[in-house]
């Protein structure tokens, strides 16, 4: 199995705050990773800075074998590697589909303006992530949160990229709302995708990922399956606050 | 596209109106018309940078003067055609337009909006100190090259180059091109995180302004047949266009033009009553208080009364 994403030695400082220490790890094609760690730990900024929203102090990205170097955020996502984010973004005054569409979009001026929207596509895509046909012409500020998750869940999908890495998902939804979330990963995952998922909640991130990397202050603590890495003294000490 | 046959019910019956409208007004309100058919133009321009992206230009005058004062010197001290420096006045106007998107590749906001006023200011400075036996210095020129005698040819002019921008624009804003250009005005970040270059989005929606700028900047010159710099960069000019564009409703290019019209009209027939600039405590008021109420403008209106007259009859 080939890796999908490979992170070496990567280190970002703020200043005198070390925000990623030497972080390396792996995630091979169709694998689901977990990464947990305390409120702080660094997780977002790793994130970041796959997404190439951060530059990294030093060390290297690669996706697919390929260093990711200094590509911009597009550029990435146009290679491959997308991302959720912990508060959604949405175009507020845009429809469901319309948000969607964005996300289909081709980086070509003049496929923009001399192609229409696959609207097939964008309306299946709406029905694999849980909305209804009622749904697509709401504009996204009437969304719930849950409702606003699947639609960047949506986008991120539509941007054809197939390592996603995915925020907080579970973030201010309901037991309804996770559950419906959970069976859309699992979909992705027996689809093929590979994911990175950050999420504190960690008895829905349980049955989503094959392996754990937990994080502390930037640095690796533990990495292993689900049950390894939440036994670890180490692990427990830090993240649930247990000696 | 979503293209409907009432939508191009609609614009043929505009089309309609304004080509019968010289047998129904007078010559002073047709000349009235064309400033307004004019704004109309500027407005749209504005509205396709400023209005789908949110960046805010406080110095239009900078893009729409550059496209005046290019063809009005090539056809006056170069004896250029004036069929050949119209677009070469659009072109240099794309150019100028370039200029005014490098500020926008790192700032936004009031940042941005200043920088513009800014471009706005040098523009006028410039064309008084810079070869001024070229530009005129501060009386600027007159005799000009005029396209069009007489008000009703003026009018016919004018409205068809509105009308051809109107419908051009129009058309162009409900390809996807429309839909990535507000989803830039509602969130930059997200459309980078959508895949989509905000470099390239943003350089378009500045050439398209521009080219606007430039095209209505040059006709409007050769329909005055004079150009004084104090009139053109004129900050009292840029509200207006801001204004017309708020007024009648930001990202519609329909209401831009509704707003041209409304002020224009407004502005003239306060002139007997206020015949200083008091005019413009009026449609600074009307302004404010259309944007307390209905901040998407006369458009959004017109569209709600429109939808429940619809809904009414569907009962």
């Amino acid at each position: 199995m080939t890796h999908a994403l490979e992170i070496r030695n990567l280190v970002k400082t703020f200043g005198g705050l070390v925000a990623t220490d030497d972080l390396s790890f792996d995630i091979k094609t169709g694998q689901s990773v977990g990464l947990i760690g305390p409120n702080g730990a660094g997780k977002t900024t790793v994130f970041s800075q796959i997404m190439g929203e951060l530059r990294q102090t030093s060390g290297k990205i690669s996706l697919y074998g390929k260093n990711l170097g200094t590509l911009p955020t597009a550029e990435r996502i146009r290679r491959g590697v997308s991302r959720t984010y912990q508060i959604p973004r949405p175009f507020l005054e845009l429809s469901v589909l319309e948000n969607i569409r964005v996300g289909f979009m081709p980086n070509s001026i003049w496929s923009m303006i001399t192609k229409g929207p696959d609207k097939d596509r964008e309306i299946q895509l709406a029905l694999d992530v849980g909305f209804s046909q009622g749904d697509f012409d709401k504009p996204a500020s009437d969304l719930s949160m849950g409702d606003l998750r699947k639609l960047e869940l949506a986008r991120t999908i539509a941007t054809g990229a197939k390592v996603l890495l995915l925020d907080e998902v579970f973030a201010g939804l309901t037991t309804g709302e996770i559950s419906q979330i959970s069976g859309l990963i699992q979909d992705l995952r027996a689809k093929g995708f590979t994911m990175l998922m950050v999420s504190h909640d960690l008895p829905a991130l349980e049955p989503l990922v094959d392996h754990v990397i937990a994080i502390e202050r930037g640095r690796m603590i533990a990495t292993g399956t689900f049950n390894e890495v939440i036994n670890d003294e180490t692990v427990r000490a830090s993240y649930l606050g247990e000696v | 596209m979503g293209l409907r046959w009432f939508h191009f019910a609609a614009w043929g019956l505009f089309a309609l109106g304004l080509a019968l409208l010289p047998e129904l007004v007078s010559k002073g309100t047709l000349r009235t018309l064309i400033f307004a058919n004019y704004l109309a133009i500027f407005a749209i321009s504005w509205d396709l940078l400023s209005g789908r992206t949110g960046y805010i230009s406080f110095g239009h005058p900078f893009l729409i003067g550059i496209g005046a004062y290019t063809s009005a010197i090539l056809t006056k001290r170069f004896g250029v055609e004036v069929e050949i420096a119209i677009p070469i006045a659009v072109i240099v106007t794309m150019i100028a337009g370039l200029i005014v998107l490098l500020p926008a590749l790192r700032i936004r906001g009031s940042y941005f909006a200043l920088v513009t006023l800014a471009f706005m200011e040098l523009m006028y400075q410039l064309v008084q100190v810079i070869r001024p036996d070229l530009t005129g210095g501060t009386r600027g020129m007159s005799g000009i090259q005029t396209l069009t005698r007489g008000a009703v040819n003026g009018f016919y002019l004018s409205s068809v180059l509105m009308f051809v921008i109107a419908v051009a624009a129009w058309l162009l804003l409900r390809t996807r091109i429309g839909t990535a250009l507000t989803a830039l005005g509602l969130n930059e970040s997200a459309v980078e995180g959508s895949g989509l270059s905000t470099t390239k989005l943003k350089m378009f929606a500045f050439m398209a302004s521009a080219f606007v700028a430039g095209l209505g900047g040059a006709f409007y010159v050769h329909y005055l047949g004079s150009i004084a710099p104090r009139a053109l960069f004129d900050i009292n000019f840029v509200f207006t266009i801001i204004v017309a564009v708020l007024i009648g409703g930001a990202s519609t290019i329909i209401g831009p033009i509704i707003g041209a019209f409304f002020l224009t009209f407004l502005l003239e027939y306060l002139r007997p009553f206020l015949p200083g600039a008091e005019r413009y405590f009026i449609y600074g008021g009307i302004a404010l208080l259309l944007y307390m109420y209905q901040p998407k403008g006369i458009y959004a209106m017109l569209m709600k009364a429109w939808h429940s007259l619809h809904e009414r009859a569907a009962k």
